[in-house]
């Protein structure tokens, strides 16, 4: 009904290879991308601060992930660390007096070289012991930044942002914040979608296939999975300079504990494995959900519609969120991008079935 | 052959005979004049491995003259005529215009014809040169040349299987050119001179009758006659200026030569070829062409396809199909009565939901001028297609007035009448009832048939030899052959193909052919459709395997009957269809039983299938017969089949 085939043709095979070759697809990405350039005019402080900019954040996050866990099929169940070294790395590179967008590079590569080194248990395990190899990541980040001061400041310090500036920009007002995180969001989206159009991209897709198949047809499992290791953490080392700089303002460990590794891999499995728009659903729906049942739950109690005691009644928009996420997942394994993906061609092959030849 | 008359007669008899063409004014001068006033436009593109391949109007300009000079280097000469046979390629079309520019007839031919009929065609007119392209079509030449060894030169376009290891006598178009352009290059008065050969006099190309009956007839077109028919149709706003176009008829059809080099020279049209028949419909969709021609045959397919479809899909989307097309179908209906309807609420929200989707899906997103012509247009095909938006008119025209001759105005849209003549050509109906035409577009006489030529064409008028009337409000209505008028054994007149028309807008009858010349009743001989029959046979259990099983279950009989019965209740009295048969398998031209545009060849049919006829007439309710089997290479067999016949109740 919205999407209009007939005219577009091409001359050229570049042409045919465009990322959004249909035009309804085009004007849905040039409205959302403008909507989300305008959102501090169109959002009161309050909901930018608290709803749209983490979320941009994390989905930034949840597509550094994904790479690795989406494309290359490594599980990692400790990015969180790989965050928490991007963002301690960063203010420390500031403080030392390393201009910010250096700083921003600089942790990214610390954090990438340090996953890389975890990730280098790849090469012999796989699976659920990958899991494990990852899980040690993060309790040893962990232990390290709480228990060196030198990182820390202490178990209990909290770690104050410097201001900075970014391209001569001060980034200290929400809405200079906030359009720095969407920058840095667009840069890993754009990324991903063309990473899966080369060569690197189709050697991961083939790793995560099969790794033995992929070393037959002359793809090396060693490079491959230490450099999915390599870039992921690098883009999840720079999402936690950014988180800290952008959202935080001020880090403590907490922030980077083993509940927000779970929390990004959920948003990855229930956005979708290996999806941009999933890793975008993902974070909206693990970060958001919890937040509107909330206040939904708490709003038909004020009136009376949940006749539950007190107590309950403040685990029970928990217990929904988790039915829910089972529910998506029962429903329809491949995440929330394979439901958006459903609707997408059940109006693009309208009013028929499936597409005809 | 005529002796040849001195130049300077046949220059003062061309003149007294077209006054009013100029002589310098032809298909060549109108690309030359494009290439120079929009040398960077778009005038062709062709779909090759899944992207368009483009082509600008200088491009176009510099193939045709390239080729012609190579060509004429390889010695042809003004008057011969170069078979050009093949799918629509670029080349072949730059091929037949760089004939003409040497003032050479091109002679276009179906690629699907078999060996002996081009064969025929060559020796008829004397080929020494062909355009083939590629090595299907080769090797069929080949064939030709053991028995006609005149055949001097074979070009062909498409250097798959070929190229390298040419048999002798067989070069490459991209040969010709590049021996062209190096005259060209060498020669530099060469082009100019190359442009101002042709004359508006010239014979553009050499078109065939379908051979309905008896061998097909040459029928010369010359540049004067098909740029004449163009101006017509485009002072009558039948086609614009820059129209998108899909060339994806066979080009040796009339009408792609006047759509795809007639019209295109004049208007500047952007000609789209589609990558391979099977291809077409998705490569119509990826151009969106403006102006689109389709067969009755065609829309009909299109309908079904749709049908199909819809039969197929989720809830939904059927129910806002089956609520908004009926809407729209009834408004159209209402119009065609003369009581335009209100488009309101329902025809905006269709248009989003149903018909806009619709239009996109068939590719037909951008057609603003679609037109039908050759035969009578069921009446719900042509409804449905005017529900979905699109302005769906009838023409009338034939090879010999270059296909344009009387068009419906957006105006006056009717599904009885095809229209009124268009501006400059004149039409009378004779005291036969036989419709005469007469203009610039109409061309001077057969291919070296005088005898035909008299027959034809009486005091400048184009006898059609078509049966019809005009209406009190000047449009034509068509009703069939003046020779296929046929009477039964009690006196009773009637067209067969009228009939079969009728029963051919069912969408499980692909063909029909009725039978009833000196006998007591109808009968019919119907091919069913394989798809819409095959969909319904799924719906219904019913178990098929093959077209012949599927055509002679018990409930498929009953559906076809249900099917003629709906027709028999709108013929006059005593022309109803008593009794018929499934056939076992499609009319196919390859078994003879219709030409390649798919019009039956009777003396066939009655001569092949004259034992069922038979078994019709005489009532019975079986027979086994002998079905004779033509394989693809050219070898008979023959193969039992027991067919059902069966009565149409209640046929008066």
């Amino acid at each position: 009904m919205f999407y209009r085939l007939s005219g577009t043709f091409h001359t050229n095979y570049q042409a045919d290879r465009k990322l959004w070759k249909i035009p309804a697809d085009r004007w849905l990405v040039l409205t959302v991308f403008a909507l989300a350039v305008l959102a501090p005019f169109l959002v009161s402080p309050l909901y930018l601060g608290s709803y749209v900019l983490p979320w941009i954040i994390w989905s930034a996050a949840a597509l550094s992930l994904t790479l690795l866990m989406g494309m290359a099929g490594q599980l990692h169940f400790g990015f969180a660390a790989v965050m928490a070294i991007g963002a301690y790395s960063s203010i420390h590179l500031v403080r030392a007096g390393v201009p910010f967008e250096i700083a921003l590079l600089l942790s990214g590569i610390i954090a990438a070289v340090i996953g890389a080194v975890f990730g280098a248990a790849a090469l012999r395990v796989k699976g659920l012991y990958l899991v494990m190899a990852t899980l040690a990541m993060q309790y040893l980040v962990d232990w390290v930044v709480v228990n060196v001061p030198w990182i820390s400041g202490g178990a209990h310090a909290t770690l104050r942002t410097p201001a900075v500036s970014f391209l001569f920009m001060d980034i200290s007002s929400l809405a200079s914040r906030y359009w720095l995180a969407l920058a840095w969001a667009a840069l890993i989206t754009v990324f991903y979608l063309n990473v899966k159009r080369t060569s690197f991209g189709r050697s991961l897709v083939a790793i995560r296939d099969k790794d033995f198949a992929a070393a037959v047809i002359g793809v090396d499992p060693f490079k491959t999975k230490l450099m999915a290791f390599f870039t992921s953490s690098f883009l999840g080392g720079v999402s936690g300079a950014i988180l800290a700089f952008c959202y935080y303002r001020a880090v403590t460990p907490e922030q980077f504990g083993f509940n927000v590794s779970i929390q990004l891999v959920a948003m990855v499995l229930v956005g979708g494995l290996g999806s941009v728009i999933g890793s975008y659903l993902g974070a909206g729906f693990v970060l958001l959900a919890p937040i509107f049942l909330t206040n939904l739950i708490a709003g038909l109690a004020a009136s009376g519609w949940v006749p539950v005691s007190q107590n309950f009644l403040s685990h029970l928009p928990l217990v929904i969120y988790g039915a829910m996420i089972i529910g998506f997942l029962l429903f329809e394994p491949l995440g929330l991008a394979k439901i958006y993906d459903n609707i997408r061609k059940y109006f693009l092959v309208w009013p028929f079935r499936h597409a005809r030849s | 052959m005529q002796p040849e008359p001195s130049i300077i007669d046949a220059v003062v008899n061309a003149d007294a005979l077209h006054p009013n063409w100029k002589r310098e004014d032809h298909i060549l001068a109108r690309l030359a004049k494009n290439a120079a006033e929009h040398p960077n436009q778009i005038a062709m593109r062709e779909r090759d491995r899944g992207i368009w391949q483009e082509y600008s109007w200088t491009d176009y300009l510099n193939a045709v003259l390239e080729f012609a000079a190579g060509l004429e280097a390889r010695g042809v000469q003004p008057g011969d005529v170069v078979l050009v046979i093949g799918d629509n390629r670029p080349n072949l079309y730059f091929g037949m215009l760089g004939a003409a520019c040497l003032r050479a007839i091109p002679s276009p031919a179906y690629p699907d014809a078999p060996t002996e009929e081009v064969a025929a065609q060559m020796a008829r007119e004397d080929i020494r040169f062909a355009i083939a392209e590629d090595q299907e079509q080769v090797d069929k030449l080949l064939e030709v040349r053991e028995g006609y060894p005149s055949l001097e030169l074979i070009i062909y376009d498409d250097p798959r299987g070929l190229a390298g290891s040419e048999p002798e006598g067989v070069t490459g178009f991209n040969t010709i050119r590049a021996e062209g352009a190096e005259r060209l290059f060498a020669e530099p008065g060469l082009a100019d001179d190359l442009l101002a050969r042709p004359s508006v006099h010239d014979v553009a190309v050499l078109m065939h009758s379908s051979g309905t009956t008896g061998a097909p007839k040459g029928i010369p077109l010359k540049h004067g006659h098909v740029l004449s028919g163009v101006r017509n149709a485009a002072a009558a706003g039948y086609f614009h200026e820059g129209e998108v176009h899909m060339a994806y008829l066979p080009i040796a059809w009339v009408g792609d030569f006047i759509f795809s080099i007639g019209a295109a020279m004049e208007l500047r049209f952007t000609v789209n070829i589609p990558e391979a028949q099977e291809t077409a419909m998705h490569d119509l969709r990826e151009i969106a062409p403006t102006l689109y021609f389709a067969s009755p045959r065609a829309w009909s397919a299109m309908l079904t396809r749709v049908q199909v479809g819809i039969a197929e899909t989720t809830g939904i989307k059927r129910r806002l199909y089956e609520y908004f097309m009926p809407k729209a179908m009834a408004a159209e209906r209402a119009k065609l009565d003369g009581k335009p309807g209100r488009g309101g609420l329902n025809r905006w929200l269709g248009e989003i939901l149903i018909y806009g989707p619709l239009r996109d899906q068939l590719g037909l997103g951008r057609v603003k001028r679609a037109y039908t012509a050759g035969e009578a247009i069921g009446e719900d095909v042509f409804l449905w297609f005017r529900a979905l938006g699109l302005n769906l008119r009838q023409f009338y025209g034939q090879t010999e007035n270059c296909a344009l001759a009387v068009a419906q105005k957006p105006e006056d849209i009717s599904l009885t009448t095809v229209g009124r003549p268009f501006p400059g050509v004149e039409m009378k109906i004779d005291e036969h009832g036989e419709i005469l035409l007469k203009g610039d577009n109409i061309f001077d006489g057969y291919f070296q048939n005088e005898k035909a030529t008299a027959e034809t064409l009486v005091d400048g008028w184009l006898m059609t030899g078509d049966a019809g009337q005009i209406e009190p409000d000047g449009q034509l209505v068509v009703l069939g052959r003046v020779s296929e008028v046929i009477e039964k054994a009690d006196g009773t007149r009637f067209i067969p193909t009228y009939i079969e028309n009728r029963l051919k807008f069912s969408p499980y009858i692909k063909d029909a052919a009725v039978v009833g010349k000196g006998r007591d009743m109808l009968i019919a001989i119907v091919c069913v459709d394989f798809q819409a029959v095959g969909q319904w046979a799924q719906e219904h259990g019913v178990a098929y395997t093959s077209y012949a099983e599927l055509s002679q279950q018990p409930r498929i009989y009953d559906l076809i009957e249900a099917q003629i019965a709906e027709v028999n209740a709108h013929l006059p009295h005593g022309l109803s269809v008593a009794r018929f048969v499934n056939l076992h398998k499609e009319f196919d031209p390859d078994d003879g039983e219709v030409t390649r545009t798919r019009k039956l060849k009777r003396n066939v049919i009655d001569d092949r299938y004259g034992p069922i006829i038979e078994a019709l007439n005489a009532g019975q309710d079986q027979i086994d017969f002998k079905a004779q089997i033509v394989y693809e290479n050219g070898q008979t067999g023959s193969l039992d089949r027991a067919l059902r016949l069966a009565d149409v109740k209640e046929a008066a």
